[in-house]
């Protein structure tokens, strides 16, 4: 069932006990511009999430609310039973141990090689032998097809392979959650069909709950369990992607059909355009 | 007028704002201190980086400084016929200025601006954002060990400069111009008291925290697009270059 902002959501529940995060009435702002006004997200445990909607809805924004690197002007992000704002430095920095994300750009570190990378969260949180360090990454860059490309720096990686270890990275410290900041942006399409299994595979094989940020409704929906689609500092539409693409909503018709013409606007806020172009001023 | 002097007091506020977020980021540094000396090995990183990278650049500009000062020296002291004290005045113009404050100003054209551009360039990138969320702090990880390695690579770096701004010195004076080797040498042993160098290695020390911190400040809260990390760069250096000087006449007004 299709949860429209029109029609209360009744599914997802924001307060579930299987949820593994939690935001309830989110309303948050920067540079004077309002992002969230109201926001209700449930994040299920185990479960494939997708988070969608045109850009500049606050997608990322609403990542780094989860991940406690902005906090919310009002309400609650609840992130495995834990208010994520009353959390202290150590303690936010423990949460974030069990948490993976997988950045846009791969966020690499440029210094050290693909290996390093991956063993950087071991050395840094861990004190296991060199041995089993190395076993460690070498089965991490195995799971993502990369074992061959170890001793590779990130600036010899294609932007697939680079995200591909990003997301061995993600995974060295086993986390619960696995979060990803637009994984399919600038992929081939062979590069995007193996981030997309991989991010399946890697949800049920590990038992993990993971957040997909995106903008490619059509490649999400072959693996999510539930998604949702953010305009206008809200929740717009919530339900299993199926159940989206056969809504009659306005905006998840606009969103999924990818057309100009809806309740989204295609232009940003702007002066007449008539006015502008007759009018005296330079710019 | 009251527009000129809107401007002024912002900029005032500006200024005192900057010195105030500069001293607490010292002081966060200074407190991260004692655990990062544990992990020695990433300031040794840090050392050859920003310390053995720039000996080139040292050992040539201070060869050169001290074949001037050699030719300087010699024409000035020949005058009143005491060219033999030429080691003397040299060495104490290396010690107590020329040494500590033109590795200063080298160290942070070399090595801060790579500082600063790197650490720039890691949060353009999002590879400090990454590096919070693996529960990893930047600042331990990667702005203290390139702290450390920068202020202690500028006194070592100080005194590489004025051993060889002396043997520069000495090429001059004693091998071209015929200087008394003999003389040249006992003078300067002679007049050369342990405060004198002293003065030099604290100089060295506060130019070396000086620069090193304005590199990974302006770094690390760079901007992160390719004009914001253009500015911190250019940043660093001006603000090292006009700092070294500010606080050169501070200390040697103190040390006098």
């Amino acid at each position: 069932m299709v949860s429209t902002a029109h029609s209360a959501p009744a599914e997802p529940s924001v307060a579930g006990d299987d949820s593994v995060a939690c935001l309830t009435g989110i309303h948050y702002g920067v540079d004077g511009k309002q992002i969230f006004r109201g926001l209700d997200i449930a994040i299920r445990r185990g479960q494939v999430t997708a988070i969608m909607g045109p850009s500049g809805t606050g997608k990322t924004t609403l990542l780094r609310l989860v991940t406690g690197q902005v906090f919310a002007d009002a309400g609650k992000v609840i992130v495995d039973g834990r208010d994520v704002a009353s959390l202290d430095r150590g303690a936010l920095y423990a949460l974030r141990r069990r948490m993976g994300m997988l950045f846009q750009n791969g966020a690499l570190l440029t210094d050290l090689d693909v290996f390093e990378n991956v063993a950087f969260p071991l050395r840094e949180h861990t004190r296991l032998p060199e041995r089993l360090i190395r076993n460690v990454v070498l089965m991490k860059l195995h799971a993502v097809g990369l074992r061959g490309a170890a001793e590779l720096y990130p600036q010899q990686l294609s932007g697939g392979m680079g995200r591909r270890v990003a997301l061995a990275r993600a995974i060295a410290m086993d986390p619960d959650i696995l979060i990803y900041d637009e994984p399919f942006a600038g992929l081939d399409p062979i590069s995007l069909g193996v981030v997309l299994r991989l991010i399946r595979q890697l949800n049920d094989a590990l038992g993990i709950s993971s957040i997909v940020v995106t903008h490619d409704v059509h490649e999400i929906s072959q693996i999510a369990d539930m998604s949702y689609i953010l305009s206008d500092g809200k929740v717009v539409a919530s339900g299993r992607p199926k159940e989206l693409e056969a809504s009659s909503s306005g905006i998840v018709r606009q969103f999924i059909g990818g057309h100009a013409d809806g309740p989204v606007p295609f232009h940003y806020p702007a002066p007449a355009y008539y006015e502008q172009l007759l009018g005296g001023a330079t710019r | 007028m009251t527009g000129l002097g809107a401007e002024l007091l912002a900029s005032g506020r500006g200024f005192v704002q900057n010195v105030g977020a500069t001293t607490r980021f010292l002081l966060h540094l200074v407190a991260l201190t004692p655990a990062g000396l544990l992990r020695f090995r990433l300031i040794v990183e840090q050392i050859y980086n920003a310390g053995a990278l720039s000996l080139v650049i040292i050992m040539t500009s201070g060869l050169f400084v001290g074949m001037v000062l050699g030719l300087q020296g010699y024409d000035l002291l020949q005058r009143f016929g005491s060219e033999d004290s030429l080691g003397t005045g040299a060495a104490l113009a290396l010690l107590k200025e020329l040494g500590p404050v033109v590795t200063a100003l080298l160290f942070a054209g070399r090595a801060g601006t790579s500082l600063a551009s790197e650490i720039g360039l890691m949060r353009a990138t999002d590879q400090l954002s990454a590096m919070e969320i693996m529960a990893v702090d930047p600042m331990r990880r990667v702005v203290l060990p390139r702290f450390l390695g920068g202020a202690i690579s500028v006194p070592l770096l100080t005194a590489v400069f004025i051993a060889v701004g002396l043997f520069g010195v000495q090429l001059v004076g004693v091998q071209f111009l015929g200087v008394d080797q003999g003389s040249f040498w006992s003078q300067m042993r002679g007049a050369i008291e342990l405060g004198d160098v002293t003065e030099g290695l604290i100089k060295g020390v506060v130019f070396g925290v000086a620069c090193s911190l304005i590199a990974v400040y302006e770094g690390y809260n760079a901007q992160p697009t390719a004009e914001g990390v253009g500015r911190a760069t250019t940043r660093t250096v001006v603000i090292s270059a006009v700092l070294t000087l500010i606080l050169d006449y501070i200390l040697t007004a103190i040390m006098l």
